[in-house]
């Protein structure tokens, strides 16, 4: 190939200022770096992380205009749902500015920038706090919980949860006090509280059962299901799990689809059966590609696809999702996504007992960092890597890494993972 | 009336049942599809059944084995195509994808035999298009078993050096020559060629056998921390330094340090392994106590170092420092019929890793494998083989055992209706598709390599659908 060769995204990084103006040009980097064919097959190639890979800046100056257009275009819309906000404030439709201002929050969601959309929130729900009418409100503190969730903060998630749930029932408003009471199961299940979370689902499920409301009805019964397969009671989880999906399928949700079939191949893999479990993913993934794009859930889907691989020593196999998954994840700019891939890689390398796997942790490590809220994703490289280290017999390191992730999962109150970290260390100890 | 499929006169193999599996919706031009391929497939020789939708495709290709899939592509054929190869890789069976959509573009088709694509028909579906995709299918089944040859590699520890060709017997000569001295070694070839075993190779016949081999792939670690793995730390020198490290240096005392892809390695940390090599001490970072060294060093690279030199990439007096001895290995493609040689050897070695008994592999595999260009060399070819074992259940290494990409290779121009001729504008989209994935997609040096200006590329990339 002629020209000069691309320059490495560590180094390109290097050069880039932290600053927000630049993030979407960060993300387009990132999107656009590959590994080149000769680095595919050296030796180096199966240690290859997106640090790794190449970016050419003709490519990059070429690409810029898109990342303007879409830029551009989010602004635009932000824009007008502020005017929207503004014209409802001049005709006197509170209830409209909020449902503007939660708008333009939403849409701040989907390109992943989660502090700004909070603060939309806040702002609405400044204006819907004034009303009479106290569903906007409940609406707006449901949009706070679910995205303080998103930001790891579990404490002011539930309690916006719990505001918005008090509220919907004084006002018999309940879609909204079933909504709040799902929110505070997946609070719940953020801190691995696990009784909690069944609780809360729980009564999310009876008001969706009273409200006739079967596409809740059959998530919160795909989400007791995860639960009942978290807590070992494998006879219901695949109940709770059949019977998701019967109502999904009759409905034609192809989206929840893939999500309690998801599901249902984590269920089989627990159980050993591991083709059944291959079965399902698989399905899952062929659901999804008839749903409206959600890469998130394809990637998760894929993730689970590759562990289970991992799990049942097809590690070749493993790699090869994994790999395809990498490459989903950098073109979608999913950072979260590909520090867990990255994970994986280490796990998978451990599993060969090759001992430069330890590669995939530290750029696991250097993504999360840079990332907002993702304390939890943090704590899991930790653990990973300290078992990583355990596994070839580096127990210093290995007990240095455990420390780490327990000293992560207490500052966000996480029990269950903690308990297990703790396991991790006695059994260094002894 | 009935069509009976194919016309002309039936060999043994074209005789044999396809299970077929056609996923089309009732509607529309597929349920016109659907209508035809009842019809043609009353002639005994075809089973046909049928899914709605890919999810529902799933199911079925889990619980039955099929030998193709027909299916109907949607608005969005780039994405289904990539949708069903990739679920067809996990099928029972590896069956056949046979993808149908109307007015494909040349990218497309160029996409889809690149991804092991069987064909790529246009709708309304011709029934000498189906005929002559399925005759292919069936073509598999008569391919003939050759038994694996007999090989006798130079065991290298778990590793094993296999090769007859002239280019291999020179390289044994000048490892015999110098693994007898303590000269450092420079070992050049490219990726997949063998460099590592070639290192361990001198190693474990020369005077360090005794001491560990440790290896270093100075590439795949991120730079920051490739000094303190190199020459390790003392606890707290950098955040992350958690506790003492013993790096790789002090880690082969009396033994061999083989540096991998040493081009890779910045300036600072070139002049840092050029003091280790020529005062033979170590100092660990964050730690001022000088460590004394014994160790070989072997130092590899597929680069162009005399090139990196000139570039100033790389260090003149590091360079002659390394290359005491120099070693080329040959490209797999240089090494001739040592192909066959390590594909025998690598059924045989990955068989038994996955418990399986393989005595064969076909005329058509060996003839697929000699016509690929092994960019990854004897890497890609292991990694190749060891896919196709793992998916083999019978004796004989067959062309549908192979990955998507070589199988994709198997499409050949006496397939086509005009006997074997391409139309200029296949032949021109072909090349220009051929030379984008040489440059990665870079359209300014594709344009360069193919001599027109980067607007006309970009204007023929969107006729044709690249």
């Amino acid at each position: 190939m002629t020209g000069p060769p691309p320059v490495r995204v560590e180094k390109a990084l290097a050069l880039m200022p932290e600053l927000e103006a630049l993030a979407p040009l960060r993300a387009l980097l990132v999107s656009i770096a590959r590994p080149d064919e000769a680095t595919v097959w050296s030796s180096s190639g199966p240690y290859l992380t997106l640090g790794k890979r190449g970016v050419h800046p003709d490519e990059l100056r070429r690409r810029m205009p898109q990342a303007f257009h879409r830029i551009t275009e989010h602004l635009q819309v932000l824009f007008k749902g502020y005017v929207e906000a503004l014209e409802g404030q001049q005709r006197g439709d509170a209830p409209g500015v909020v449902a503007a201002l939660l708008r333009a929050g939403r849409l701040e969601e989907d390109v992943g920038r989660h502090t700004q959309a909070r603060t939309w929130y806040e702002v609405a729900l400044g204006v819907a706090e004034a009303l009479q009418d106290r569903r906007p409100e409940v609406e707006a503190l449901r949009a706070l919980g679910y995205v303080c969730l998103a930001l790891g903060e579990h404490a002011a998630s539930a309690r916006h949860f719990q505001r918005s749930l008090a509220l919907a029932e004084a006002e018999f408003d309940q879609a909204g006090a079933t909504a709040a009471s799902e929110g505070l199961g997946e609070v719940a299940v953020a801190q691995g509280q696990w009784g909690g979370a069944q609780a809360w689902y729980s009564r999310g499920l009876r008001l969706a059962e009273a409200a006739s409301d079967p596409p809740r009805v059959g998530r919160l019964e795909r989400q007791l299901g995860v639960l009942a397969r978290k807590q070992r009671d494998l006879a219901a989880a695949g109940d709770l799990l059949r019977r998701a999906r019967e109502r999904f399928e009759a409905a034609g949700l192809a989206d929840e689809m893939a999500r309690v079939l998801n599901e249902q191949g984590q269920l089989d893999a627990q159980l050993g059966r591991y083709t059944a479990a291959s079965a399902a993913y698989r399905e899952a993934l062929a659901w999804a590609q008839r749903a409206p794009r959600d890469s998130g859930l394809e990637l998760s889907i894929r993730l689970n696809l590759a562990e289970l691989d991992l799990e049942a020593g097809r590690l070749l196999e493993a790699e090869a999702e994994l790999r395809r998954a990498e490459q989903a994840a950098i073109a979608g700019n999913g950072i979260r996504r590909l520090a867990y891939i990255y994970t994986l890689m280490g796990r998978l390398r451990g599993a060969q007992g090759d001992e430069t796997g330890f590669v995939f942790f530290e750029q696991a490590i250097e993504l999360v960092r840079a990332l907002p809220g993702s304390v939890v994703t943090e704590a899991q490289v930790y653990l990973a890597y300290g078992l990583f280290r355990s596994r070839l017999g580096q127990q210093d390191e290995a007990r240095a890494y455990l420390e780490r992730a327990r000293e992560l999962f207490d500052s966000l109150g996480e029990a269950v993972e903690r308990e297990r970290v703790d396991e991790e260390l006695r059994a260094l100890s002894a | 009336m009935a069509h009976s499929l194919p016309s002309a006169p039936p060999s043994k193999e074209a005789l044999a049942l396809l299970r077929i599996l056609v996923v089309a919706g009732e509607g529309g031009s597929a349920g016109g599809l659907l209508q035809n391929l009842r019809q043609w497939a009353d002639d005994g020789r075809l089973t046909i059944d049928t899914a709605p939708d890919l999810p529902r495709a799933v199911r079925q290709l889990a619980g039955q084995r099929w030998d193709v899939v027909l299916a109907v592509l949607g608005e969005h054929p780039d994405d289904d195509l990539a949708w069903w190869v990739d679920t067809l890789r996990g099928a029972t069976g590896s069956p056949r994808l046979i993808a149908v959509a109307p007015a494909p573009s040349m990218g497309l088709v160029l996409r889809a035999e690149k991804a092991g694509v069987l064909d790529l028909l246009s709708l309304p579906l011709r029934r000498e298009d189906l005929v002559r995709a399925l005759e292919r299918v069936r073509s598999v089944a008569g391919e003939t078993a050759v038994p694996l040859p007999v090989v006798q590699p130079h065991a290298v520890g778990p590793y094993a050096l296999v090769g007859q060709s002239a280019a291999m017997l020179d390289v044994y000569k000048l490892l015999a020559r110098v693994a007898g001295s303590s000269a450092t070694v420079l070992i050049q070839g490219e990726s997949g060629t063998g460099k590592e075993v070639v290192a361990r190779a001198i190693h474990v016949n020369g005077p360090h056998a005794s001491g560990a081999f440790v290896a270093v792939n100075c590439a795949a670690i991120p730079e920051n921390l490739l000094e303190s793995e190199l020459f390790g730390h003392e606890k707290g020198a950098f955040t992350g330094a958690v506790t003492r490290k013993i790096g790789r240096f002090e880690q082969a005392g009396n033994g061999t340090l083989f540096l991998d892809e040493i081009a890779d390695m910045s300036l600072a940390l070139q002049a840092k392994i050029l003091r280790a090599v020529q005062e033979r001490e170590i100092e660990r970072v964050g730690g001022g106590e000088t460590i004394p060294v014994d160790v070989r060093l072997i130092a590899a690279t597929n680069r162009d170092l005399k090139d990196a030199i000139k570039q100033g990439r790389f260090r003149e007096d590091l360079y002659y420092r390394l290359a005491v001895v120099t070693i080329r290995l040959p490209t797999l493609v240089e090494r001739g019929d040592d192909l066959v040689l390590l594909t025998a050897y690598y059924v045989r070695h990955f068989a038994e890793r996955y418990g399986k008994k393989i005595h064969a592999i076909s005329d058509r595999v060996l003839e697929l494998l000699r016509a690929h260009a092994w960019v990854g060399n004897v890497r890609e070819l292991r990694n190749v083989i060891e896919r196709a074992v793992i998916v083999t259940t019978d004796d004989t290494l067959r062309a549908d055992h192979l990955p998507d990409e070589l199988r994709g290779e198997e499409t050949t121009l006496a397939d086509r209706p005009q006997g074997g001729l391409l139309t200029l504008a296949e032949a021109e989209a072909r090349h220009i598709a051929r030379v984008l994935s040489h440059t990665n997609g870079q359209i300014g040096a594709a344009a360069e390599i193919l001599g027109i200006h980067r607007n006309t590329l970009t204007r023929k990339m969107k006729e044709y659908g690249l």
